[in-house]
């Protein structure tokens, strides 16, 4: 983008009743041109808002950001300049570069970190941060030869680290990459002398279109797919097993097949990120299993759920594979060698990723491991990625037991020992029922997305209530798997969004989270903030079924009628609340 | 000839949006209230992105209109 067309798109039109996304721009240099760009790319990514952009004070990064009122905006975008640190890392001002100037010039870098990351960490109480660490060249400051990392320079790099070290654990807290970066824009493209002498922005045009769009990247909540689905034959290992059996296949460089080996490595680092990984192979299955029995094999057969092996159409597979994942295609990536098998997938679920697994291009091979990183990378990993394969596996019994009868029948519920936690902490750093609120599809009641700062807003509100359900029975635990967040006034609770992951469906936790509302709060009556949405037929079908007819947007359900319709519950309960049971 | 004045319209209908496009050809430091620093600088940069060509120094304080602009920039095309 440039940046005619940058102006061009910030000063379009928005619609009157669009609503609003504050973006403060914290810089310590003049933000001009970044701010058209951010805009620009801000609006390309939400096109249904209205930003509005604030910036701070020149040349004081940190002052803007412990002035700034954390309530006024709904993300903060800081992008840090070495002059931020010290004035003498810039060109702008002349500080003194002289040798003795140099461990004075450390050690107050190391001062105006740790002011900024006390800052930050406070920014982040209120609203996502969005950082990105120096990304121009030093100036040629230090005795060394500027292709010399000498030890002031190393000093300082250190000391960067740790800062950042430190800043992305911290929740709220995004940084930008810096090798991601460098890889869209080389160092000697990005410093614009003239302009930082002649105005105080320091960026050439193109990187500044490029840093912004980084950084609204950033900006974004993004969901990651949720599962891939792998085919065998010279894709998961070089070779047909059907041709050359077990001990012919190969993922190893002295059979020349390396790339297969680093394909299986990164498919069991997925799945021990929570990932689900399944196969669909057309092939004999005997020879799969002895194959999975294999030691050298680098993704091991408990990291895969389910199988499909069999001689039918790929498509098919991938049909079983998602009901057994209770997931939709849009979440779904595909990965096949041949292109043929790829289109028939497509053709049959046009929402799912169909990706070629390019078996003797080593090049296309990194770039699909470096695309599926991006697909299914997130922020930080919660202990129900690390139990959801096997919460799948082990819901199989209870699929079974539906298939047959319709629904879980009351003697297999029964039997299941199960166990609700209901919390009722107000956690606004809860990333579970946050990611559980803005990725759940099917049973949601409305489809209702929260940006970080609405969620915390909301959950600012004294009158207002979180709900987070957790579940195991004698099969496994499943985590925490429902969010309930309403208000609650004169015995009449407001349900504004209710969500419930598909693993936890036919257990009727829905029934008993409602039942928990009632007691808790001593209500007459639930509103529920109702609104049909393309995906949410689970929870309509929840509804039809308990009230006897289908949902409509402003829908009321009474204790009464609820005691009346409510099936028999066998799920032992716990309530906490702050910490207390 | 025509292609400037497209060229050069577009740059400054970024900069000033509000103007219309008769008022264009008009524009200057006189005429348009948004004209202050911030969109000078704006308004160097992007015609001298759109345009590929640096301005110099010297000529900046003399820019101050459309029709200068154009003028400009016919000389730095003229064989």
């Amino acid at each position: 983008m440039n940046l005619i067309e940058a102006l061009e798109r910030s000063k379009n039109p928005v619609a009157g009743d669009a609503k609003p996304f504050r973006v403060f721009l914290a810089c310590g240099f003049t933000p001009l041109h970044l701010q058209t760009f951010l805009l620009a790319h801000l609006r390309q990514i939400f096109p249904e808002s209205r930003i509005e952009m604030k910036t701070g004070l020149y040349g004081d990064l940190a002052g803007t950001l412990d002035r700034r009122d954390p309530m006024a905006s709904d993300v903060l975008v800081v992008p840090i300049e070495w002059a931020d640190l010290d004035s003498r890392l810039g060109i702008r001002i002349l500080g003194g570069w002289q040798v003795s100037d140099l461990p004075e010039i450390l050690a107050s870098v190391d001062r105006q970190l740790a002011r900024l990351q006390r800052a930050l960490k406070s920014s982040a109480q209120s609203a996502p941060v969005v950082i990105s660490l120096p990304t121009l060249p030093l100036p040629p400051l230090f005795y060394t030869p500027p292709d010399v990392s000498g030890a002031e320079k190393t000093q300082l790099l250190s000391s960067l680290a740790r800062f950042a070290a430190s800043l992305s654990s911290e929740h709220g807290i995004r940084i930008l990459d810096s090798q991601a970066l460098d890889l869209l824009s080389p160092m000697s493209g990005r410093l614009d002398i003239k302009s930082e002498v002649l105005t105080g922005f320091p960026y050439k045009l193109p990187f500044a279109s490029t840093l912004a769009q980084s950084l609204a990247s950033l900006v974004q909540t993004r969901a990651p797919k949720k599962g891939l689905i792998t085919d065998l034959d010279d894709t998961l290992w070089a070779g047909i097993l059907g041709e050359v059996g077990v001990d012919g296949v190969s993922w190893t460089l002295d059979h020349h097949s390396h790339m297969h080996g680093l394909y299986q490595q990164f498919l069991r680092s997925l799945a021990s990120a929570g990932v689900l990984v399944g196969v669909a192979s057309k092939n004999d299955l005997a020879l799969v299993q002895e194959a999975f029995h294999r030691k050298d094999l680098l993704l091991k057969k408990d990291s895969v759920f389910p199988f499909e092996v069999n001689w039918h159409r790929k498509s098919e597979s991938v049909q079983r594979i998602l009901k057994a994942w209770n997931i939709g295609p849009e979440a779904v990536i595909f990965v096949d060698d041949s292109a043929m098998e790829a289109a028939e997938v497509k053709t049959a679920f046009p929402d799912m990723e169909c990706l070629v697994f390019k078996k003797d291009d080593y090049q296309a091979v990194w770039d699909l491991l470096v695309h599926l990183r991006a697909s299914f990378g997130k922020n930080a990993i919660s202990k129900e990625d690390s139990i959801r394969l096997d919460s799948l596996r082990n819901a199989k019994p209870l699929l079974d037991a539906s298939v047959q009868d319709g629904a879980a029948s009351d003697d297999f519920l029964q039997r299941a020992d199960s166990f609700i936690s209901f919390d009722f902490t107000k956690k606004s750093k809860d990333g579970r029922a946050f990611e559980l609120v803005n990725k759940t599809n099917q049973f949601n009641l409305n489809g209702k997305r929260y940006t970080e700062s609405e969620w915390r807003k909301f959950l600012a509100d004294p009158a207002t209530f979180l709900v987070t359900a957790s579940y195991q029975d004698k099969y496994g635990p499943l985590g925490k798997i429902a969010v309930l967040l309403g208000k609650v006034e004169d015995q009449k609770i407001h349900l504004h969004s209710w969500v419930m992951s598909c693993r936890a469906f036919s257990r009727r936790i829905e029934h008993h989270s409602l039942k928990k509302l009632f007691e808790k709060f001593d209500a007459d009556e639930i509103a529920f903030n109702f609104e049909s949405t393309q995906r949410n037929g689970p929870l309509q079908e929840f509804f039809t079924e308990l009230i006897g007819e289908a949902p409509q947007s402003d829908m009321h359900l009474s204790r009464t009628v609820f005691l009346k319709k409510v099936p028999p519950l066998f799920h032992r309960v716990e309530e906490t609340e702050d910490g207390r049971n | 000839m025509a292609e400037i004045d497209d060229r050069l319209t577009r740059c400054f209908a970024s900069v000033f949006p509000a103007l219309s496009a008769n008022e264009l050809p008009n524009a200057s430091v006189e005429t348009v209230p948004d004209w202050d620093s911030l969109a000078a600088v704006t308004l160097v940069a992007v015609i001298e992105q759109e345009f590929d060509i640096q301005i110099d120094l010297m000529e900046l304080p003399e820019l101050t209109s459309y029709a200068a602009a154009r003028n400009y920039l016919l000389k730095q095309t003229k064989p």
